[in-house]
């Protein structure tokens, strides 16, 4: 049984770190570049007006940023697995829209303009990251900062129930 | 009321936070991110050059045919040493017809001819960069060098051209490029000719590294 949980804990913890990684990297990318390129990738997907494919671009990368590292360090974890779960599922979202109606999208956009490869790819590539999605939301809670935090918060509770 | 634990992830978070803006605002003042090559007609020398330039120019400016003089010297004198990106910066509220100029160009570019046509617009820029009406020049070149009409014009209404065009405009406005022409040496910034040549003269000891 111990055996097993640990097994888990690792499984939850690996999934943590790749998909935070993931995250931090694919946003990284397009906030070092000109947001008119990720602008343009999200246009091309026809859901949103010019300025509110700016507004995305501008605002989307950050997000993505932020979740991927308080994902990988596990600071609230499950609400940052959770978060990033449901970009993924508006990711997905996206993507499958753009090939039912055969959108001429020659780049995805979720790796900025560095990365072509195609719609296809970028739907099955993103099931497998939302299983991590999940995984890190059922047992990545070990080893992480909130696990370091309750755990700390639980020894200091222990230490004033002690009778004098 | 927080509880002391939430506040602790709190505090967590805004350091995360913190921490994680200031590396990409970092990454990005030193152009840390992947390179945006210029199309293939529009980059000279191999890619793996150990002295990289990428030049963001406006076909309409005085002091880029100067510096273009300067650019393909250097490359003369420092034959597959150098590897140089061409990308378009017209200065839309100076020069009317800069921006037709950059598209017309890499429509050109696309048979093969980029330099060539440059290099005409840039010999003559006198006669056509304040013109009130489309100068005449740029389909007279296009007969001078041989180019395919209909190709050339077919690439001229092509949206997907004036975006490459629009796209190295959003480059050099976010690398804070506001004068042309503006040069990066390996990363490092020279503005006009005098800059490029004064950069120009370590190019024997970075050669050597």
């Amino acid at each position: 049984m111990k055996a097993y949980t640990k097994a888990l804990d690792i499984l939850g913890i690996a999934a943590r770190l790749t998909l935070g990684g993931v995250f931090v990297y694919a946003g990284w990318l397009k906030a070092v570049a000109p947001p008119e390129e990720f602008a343009y990738a999200i246009e091309t997907y026809k859901v949103v007006t010019p300025k509110l494919a700016m507004l995305a671009a501008l605002t989307v990368p950050w997000i993505e940023i932020y979740l991927g590292v308080f994902l990988a360090a596990g600071v609230f974890t499950r609400l940052s697995a959770l978060a990033i779960g449901a970009m993924m599922v508006g990711f997905e979202g996206l993507l499958l829209q753009a090939i039912a109606r055969k959108l001429p999208v020659t780049s995805c956009g979720c790796f900025g303009s560095s990365h072509n490869n195609s719609l296809g790819y970028e739907f099955v590539q993103n099931l497998g990251l939302l299983v991590l999605a999940v995984l890190a939301w059922k047992y990545g809670a070990a080893h992480s900062m909130d696990s370091l935090i309750e755990g700390r918060a639980a020894d200091e509770g222990a230490g004033r129930g002690r009778p004098r | 009321m927080m509880n002391r634990k939430t506040a602790l992830k709190v505090f967590a978070a805004a350091a995360l936070v913190f921490a994680s803006t200031l590396a990409t605002l970092l990454s990005r003042s030193y152009d840390l991110g992947p390179a945006r090559p210029a199309p293939a007609f529009r980059a000279f020398g191999p890619e793996n050059a150990k002295i990289r330039i990428e030049e963001f120019t406006d076909l309409s400016c005085p002091a880029c045919r100067t510096a273009q003089g300067h650019v393909m010297q250097l490359l003369k004198l420092y034959p597959g040493s150098i590897r140089l990106d061409f990308k378009h910066h017209p200065l839309l509220e100076l020069h009317p017809w800069a921006l037709h100029a950059a598209v017309y160009s890499d429509c050109a570019g696309r048979q093969g001819k980029f330099e060539e046509y440059t290099g005409l617009l840039f010999e003559n820029q006198e006669k056509w960069s304040q013109s009130r009406e489309e100068p005449v020049q740029f389909a007279e070149y296009v007969k001078t060098l041989g180019l395919d009409a209909e190709e050339f014009r077919k690439c001229a209404d092509d949206p997907a051209v004036r975006r490459q065009v629009e796209m190295d405009i959003a480059e050099s406005g976010f690398k804070g490029v506001d004068a042309t022409p503006t040069f990066f040496i390996n990363g490092k910034r020279a503005v006009g000719g005098l800059q490029l040549l004064e950069q120009a003269r370590h190019f024997d000891n970075l050669l050597k590294e």
